[in-house]
């Protein structure tokens, strides 16, 4: 097999057409055939028609010719005009028909001078009708010359006839066959092209799709990256045969990579790129990612200093941050017990200051109370003032009466003096009498002792008096500063009575503080609450925070020994 | 209302008190017959004291009265009557000791002052209400007095001779001093003196 594969392909294919074109061409040989005698049929029918279109004309003409014969009406002569112009135009196209057939012709030939005849029978008749009449005519055609000529014509149209039939039974025959022969011949054409392509197909299968399943096969291989598969060419100089060797080339170049990479893996970037071509993505992608891993290295080389550095201050950091997590947990203790005190100080509070509120409202009860009385207060003193002046009214009449009292007293002690000076008189008048006047001295000295004893008792009188007076003086002054005590109580009283409302209204106020601080103090106790309870997701918060810096410090010193390991690592790649 | 409490007036015994001055006022005013026997028991064993016998010597009948503080006594012979001194006639160009004239039922007497008289010193306020008409025969005049205060028996022994110390007008006129210091005067004396005769003759 020194053949390629396109020509295999070619060869193939080319005898598939050689067996389409032998079929191809006898089909069409038989389809020309076919219409060839197709057409001598048509021709046949043709010839046939214009026989009986001729003898039809003729019949017409006759007909026309018999009605005018008989009627003498010209417009029974329409038949044998029509049938008159029409008639050369037939016989010239029969005779272009059979032109291509001489016995026919020659038959032709015969028939023209009978039609003639026949034709100008009938227009002598027509003329001698119009002419000299019906019986003129009538002579004419009992002559039956018309008659015997249309016999003679009608004997040669059916011998025309008859040959055309017997030309067209011949030609069928051989149509049929030349088409039984196509037939044939397109059946075996077929079969041969059917054996030719499973044989093509089997052939090509074999020859060309094995070997490329193989190759295909490899190919699978190497993109999983099976770099090791061996390939035979063998001694195929065809597509395939170069295709495998072409493989085989890949399979070698892609192991030269591969061991590039395995020595790159192995830390060496010292190794050289030897392009397979200028356009060896591979080799130029290797030759980047080299040069590139250089310049990484030294990035990285960089890098882990930082990180190292890095490292060691975070872990400084962490180690601050956990003790700073466990002096914020003993913190976060203290301030949580703090807030439990706090929660209880403000529980106290809110009791308190329910109490408080209940307090206030009985002391507002206690106001209008305390109003009330001081309005009856107020009620009293004004009672209490009236009746003051009715006692002041009475001790001025008093004062009064006891100075008329005085007056009596004056008049009394007038009459006392005089009556001691008449028992005076009386006595001296007595001495002066002698002896005699002894009894009436007596008597008059009697009534001398009854005048002092009257003054005495006028002075007692005046003594008790002045008190009296002094007294109701006194009750007087005591009556004043009582009313004027009274107006200032009346004053003082409506001034607290006044001072008692503002204090009702204070206390309202008050009552009403009282409950919203009970009301807030109950919200500040739920707020207590809600703080104990954050203090407490604080302190949970906390512990966590305290651990997660131990783990942060142990991770920091992870990150510190990975920096330090990483060095190591970097330190392995030769440059 | 006010921080001391108040005096509690026991008004009960506020009544009583005043029912009891009431009746004891229509007591005195209506006094029953029980006091009025007493009055009367009382007056009648006064009366019944037998008076200073007159054989226990020779005695004096004299009037008291008072002047400036000082008690003194008149013999009452020469004592006419006692008079309130009433529409009291002053007298130009009259000596010092004499105050005026005072018409006594159709007499018109007149008035000295004693104690301007014996030149004795003006103490204090006094009444000098009262006129005390001397008269021995054809000479009368007043004297004036504070407080008359009677006429009274004295024992001629009980008068005491004055201090010898005293001269002068006072001692011409002073008849003696008892133990319960009243001053007797000798009311002739002081009646028959020509200086209680005043004749002046005004130039005018």
């Amino acid at each position: 097999m020194k053949f390629s594969i396109g020509a295999k392909i070619w060869l193939s294919f080319v005898a598939i057409l050689i067996v389409i074109v032998v079929i191809g061409s006898t089909a069409y040989q038989s389809i020309n055939t076919l219409i060839e005698a197709a057409g001598w049929r048509s021709h046949t029918y043709q010839v046939r028609t214009a026989l009986a279109v001729v003898l039809s004309n003729l019949k017409d003409a006759e007909t026309g010719q018999r009605g005018y014969l008989i009627t003498g009406e010209d417009r029974y002569l329409e038949p044998y005009r029509a049938a008159l112009q029409q008639m050369d135009g037939v016989q010239a196209e029969l005779k272009t028909l059979t032109a291509d057939n001489p016995a026919q012709q020659q038959r032709i030939t015969s028939l023209a001078p009978l039609v003639q005849a026949k034709m100008s029978e009938l227009k002598e008749t027509i003329d001698l009708r119009t002419g000299k009449g019906f019986e003129a005519a009538r002579a004419v055609v009992l002559t039956d010359r018309g008659k015997n000529v249309m016999g003679q014509i009608r004997a040669i149209v059916r011998e025309m006839d008859d040959a055309e039939a017997a030309l067209l039974k011949t030609r069928d025959e051989g149509v049929q066959e030349s088409s039984r022969a196509s037939q044939l011949t397109i059946l075996i054409g077929f079969l041969a092209a059917v054996i030719i392509v499973i044989a093509a197909g089997i052939f090509l299968t074999r020859n060309i799709g094995q070997p490329l399943r193989e190759v295909t096969g490899i190919a699978e291989k190497i993109s999983s990256g099976d770099l090791s598969v061996g390939l035979d060419p063998g001694n195929r100089s065809d597509e395939v045969g170069q295709l495998l060797r072409a493989f085989s080339r890949m399979g070698e170049s892609l192991r030269g990579m591969a061991a590039v990479a395995e020595k790159i893996a192995a830390g060496d970037l010292r190794v050289e790129i030897v392009r397979q071509s200028e356009r060896d993505a591979l080799g130029i992608a290797f030759g980047k990612m080299i040069t590139t891993l250089r310049d990484m290295n030294g990035e990285l080389q960089g890098g882990i200093d930082v990180l190292s550095g890095s490292a060691s201050e975070i872990l400084a950091g962490t180690t601050q941050i956990s003790t700073g997590a466990e002096e914020t947990a003993t913190s976060i203790s203290e301030t949580s017990s703090t807030v439990e005190e706090i929660k209880q100080t403000a529980n106290v509070a809110s009791q308190k200051s329910k109490t408080v509120s209940e307090t206030a409202q009985r002391a507002a009860q206690v106001s209008q109370a305390g109003r009330k009385a001081v309005d009856e207060v107020a009620d009293g003193m004004q009672r209490i003032y009236d009746q003051m002046a009715q006692v002041a009214d009475s001790i001025v009449r008093l004062s009064e009466q006891t100075q008329q009292i005085g007056e009596i007293i004056t008049t009394v002690n007038d009459l006392a003096e005089q009556s001691n000076l008449l028992a005076v008189n009386a006595s001296i008048e007595a001495a002066k009498a002698g002896e005699q006047g002894k009894g009436f001295a007596v008597v008059a000295q009697e009534v001398k002792s009854l005048a002092e004893q009257s003054k005495q008792a006028t002075v007692q009188v005046r003594g008790i008096l002045g008190e009296v007076q002094k007294a109701t003086s006194g009750a007087v002054l005591a009556t004043e500063q009582g009313s004027k005590a009274v107006e200032v109580g009346l004053k003082q009283s409506n001034e607290a009575g006044e001072a008692i409302r503002q204090l009702a209204d204070t206390i309202v106020e008050n009552a009403q503080a009282a409950a919203q601080i009970a009301i807030s103090a109950q919200q500040q106790l739920a707020g207590m609450d809600q703080l104990a309870l954050a203090m407490d997701n604080i302190r949970t918060a906390s512990s966590q925070n305290i651990a997660s810096a131990r783990q942060s410090e142990i991770t920091a010193q992870g990150l510190h020994d990975l920096g330090q390991k990483l060095r190591g690592m970097l330190a392995r790649f030769k440059l | 209302m006010t921080a001391s409490t108040p005096k509690r007036i026991d008004w009960t015994a506020v009544r009583e008190r005043m029912a009891a001055a009431e009746a004891t006022l229509r007591e005195t005013l209506e006094p029953s017959s029980q006091a009025h026997q007493q009055v009367l028991q009382q007056r009648a064993r006064q009366m019944a004291q037998v008076p200073a016998s007159d054989a226990a010597g020779e005695t004096l009948e004299v009037l008291q009265f008072v002047l400036a503080h000082e008690h003194y006594a008149l013999a009452s012979r020469f004592v006419d009557e006692v008079y309130p001194l009433r529409e009291l006639t002053q007298l130009p160009g009259a000596p010092r000791f004499v105050l005026g004239i005072v018409n006594v039922r159709g007499r018109i007497v007149s008035v000295i002052d004693i104690k301007r008289f014996f030149d004795l010193p003006e103490r204090g306020v006094s009444d000098l209400n009262k006129v005390i008409i001397l008269r021995d025969g054809s000479m009368e005049f007043g004297v004036l007095a504070d407080v008359i205060e009677g006429v009274n028996l004295l024992r001629m022994s009980e008068i005491q001779p004055p201090l010898p110390t005293l001269t002068g007008i006072r001692a011409e006129y002073l008849h003696g001093v008892t133990a319960q210091r009243l001053i007797v005067l000798d009311a002739q004396k002081l009646i028959r003196d020509p200086a209680m005769v005043i004749n002046e003759t005004v130039e005018s």
